[in-house]
């Protein structure tokens, strides 16, 4: 796979002829070898389409294409990074987190209202994510920043897990997620415990949690 | 030998014995497994769970209405929250490091910025410290936590503890102290001489220096204290 870690907070890339990788713009750190970074107007894979998609959905984050032979280092304001492996299944993740990924994965965008309908839509209100998230799909690797370390909490069906939406980095597999409420009379009297509010992800898979409440 | 660095990770000579089985740390987060029992953790810093879990805000500073008007009064707003249920508990802070602390009947002093998780049975209170508060820009009065359990202590980056003994005391930048335990006095000195107000102060005026028997917890980081300016 092209990705190596080289501490918890730089990956290296490798690039090989015939094979592109994305990355977010202004990502490199340093490089070895023949490498050429084309800022990627289209913010990433697809026509004008999915360009016109990104943006109305306000998942464009300015991505740049990396092509040629040779190493990349990446990495961006200090955050930490977790590589996910991708083995034919879907990696559910904010575009602004996305650090790079493999050229081969198709690339989409994914409306979550879809799920769980008005739930959907208040879900994206109070996580701050809106109401769209990136999919990335196929086989390979992708770079995710987090803040503070990443723990992989499995899913198996039968045992959901619960998780503070400021602390939830990207999910993976076949899974639902929506939002549960506790919110209770203690929350309307100002007695809450900070807990109100929390992403349901049930089916089969795994979500990446960081160790911080804090967005990016 | 002061530094006892081995004793933050509970190790095979650690003997935290059956109470690691509750307390975990996976990262800079806490894993807590809860089997229908309850802890106390700091508000709003469940990041995960699975299982059934109820959340339910504590009324922080003591127990009962004494604990709420000496929260009031104090201002030591140890916002904490009761966990309960069954399953798996994540708890995390800022991405701060976590820090395990176990107790045998003796006595905690923490920041209440500073503490992350407790087990129920230990019970927590408001303390006054002194002078030492104002300068480490804390606020006069700190959290106490005591009994026999497990409690998660929160640090920006990795916690040394370094032990005081009769014939070593200790001088701690009150900046840099997040935690002491045993039996510690301490008071409060200051190195102003006239080179401060000449502004060339060389930013340790303020140190917090303990004494006795026991152990303290510093940081290798400071907090933007009123003593850390001049």
């Amino acid at each position: 796979m092209p990705f190596t870690e080289i501490n918890s907070k730089m990956v290296e890339a490798r690039v090989l002829p015939g094979r592109k990788m994305y990355s977010q713009r202004g990502a490199m750190l340093a490089y070895r070898g023949d490498v050429s970074f084309t800022p990627n107007i289209q913010g990433g894979q697809g026509g004008l389409a999915s360009m016109i998609g990104r943006r109305v959905a306000g998942e464009a984050t300015p991505l740049m294409t990396v092509e040629g032979d040779g190493t990349v280092l990446f990495g961006h304001g200090g955050h930490h990074i977790q590589v996910v492996e991708l083995a034919g299944d879907t990696l559910h993740v904010e575009a602004d987190r996305l650090l790079a990924f493999d050229g081969t994965l198709q690339q989409g965008t994914m409306f979550m209202g879809s799920q769980g309908g008005v739930m959907g839509m208040v879900r994206g209100q109070v996580t701050g994510q809106g109401l769209f998230t990136t999919t990335l799909t196929g086989h390979g690797a992708v770079a995710v920043m987090a803040h503070g370390g990443v723990i992989e909490l499995p899913i198996t069906p039968g045992r959901p897990v619960h998780v503070d939406p400021q602390a939830y980095v990207a999910h993976h597999g076949e899974v639902t997620n929506k939002l549960s409420t506790a919110l209770g009379w203690r929350d309307m009297v100002g007695r809450g415990s900070g807990e109100a509010f929390q992403l349901e992800l049930s089916g089969s898979g795994a979500v990446y949690v960081q160790a911080s409440e804090e967005k990016l | 030998m002061r530094i006892l660095p081995g004793d933050l990770s509970p190790g095979p000579h650690g003997g935290y014995g059956r109470l690691v089985a509750m307390f975990r740390l996976q990262g800079r987060t806490l894993a807590v497994d809860l089997t229908g029992d309850a802890v106390k953790a700091k508000n709003g810093s469940m990041v995960a769970y699975d299982g059934r879990m109820a959340f339910k805000k504590m009324t922080g500073g003591g127990e009962g209405i004494r604990g709420m008007v000496t929260r009031r009064l104090t201002g030591e707003q140890m916002a904490m929250m009761e966990v309960k249920g069954q399953g798996t508990c994540w708890f995390a802070d800022r991405a701060g490091e976590i820090n395990l602390v176990t107790l045998h009947g003796e006595t905690l002093y923490v920041e209440a910025s500073n503490l992350l998780a407790a087990d129920a049975g230990l019970r927590t209170g408001t303390t006054f410290t002194g002078l030492r508060g104002g300068a480490t820009g804390n606020g006069l009065f700190t959290t106490t936590v005591e009994g026999s359990g497990q409690a998660a202590i929160m640090s920006d980056g990795s916690a040394v503890v370094l032990r005081v003994t009769p014939q070593y005391p200790l001088n701690v930048d009150p900046g840099a102290y997040i935690a002491h335990q045993g039996d510690l006095r301490q008071h409060f000195q200051s190195g102003v001489s006239f080179r401060t107000f000449m502004g060339e102060g060389s930013g340790e005026s303020f140190q917090i220096r303990f004494e006795g028997d026991g152990l303290v917890y510093v940081q290798p980081s400071e907090r933007n204290t009123v003593g850390g300016d001049v």
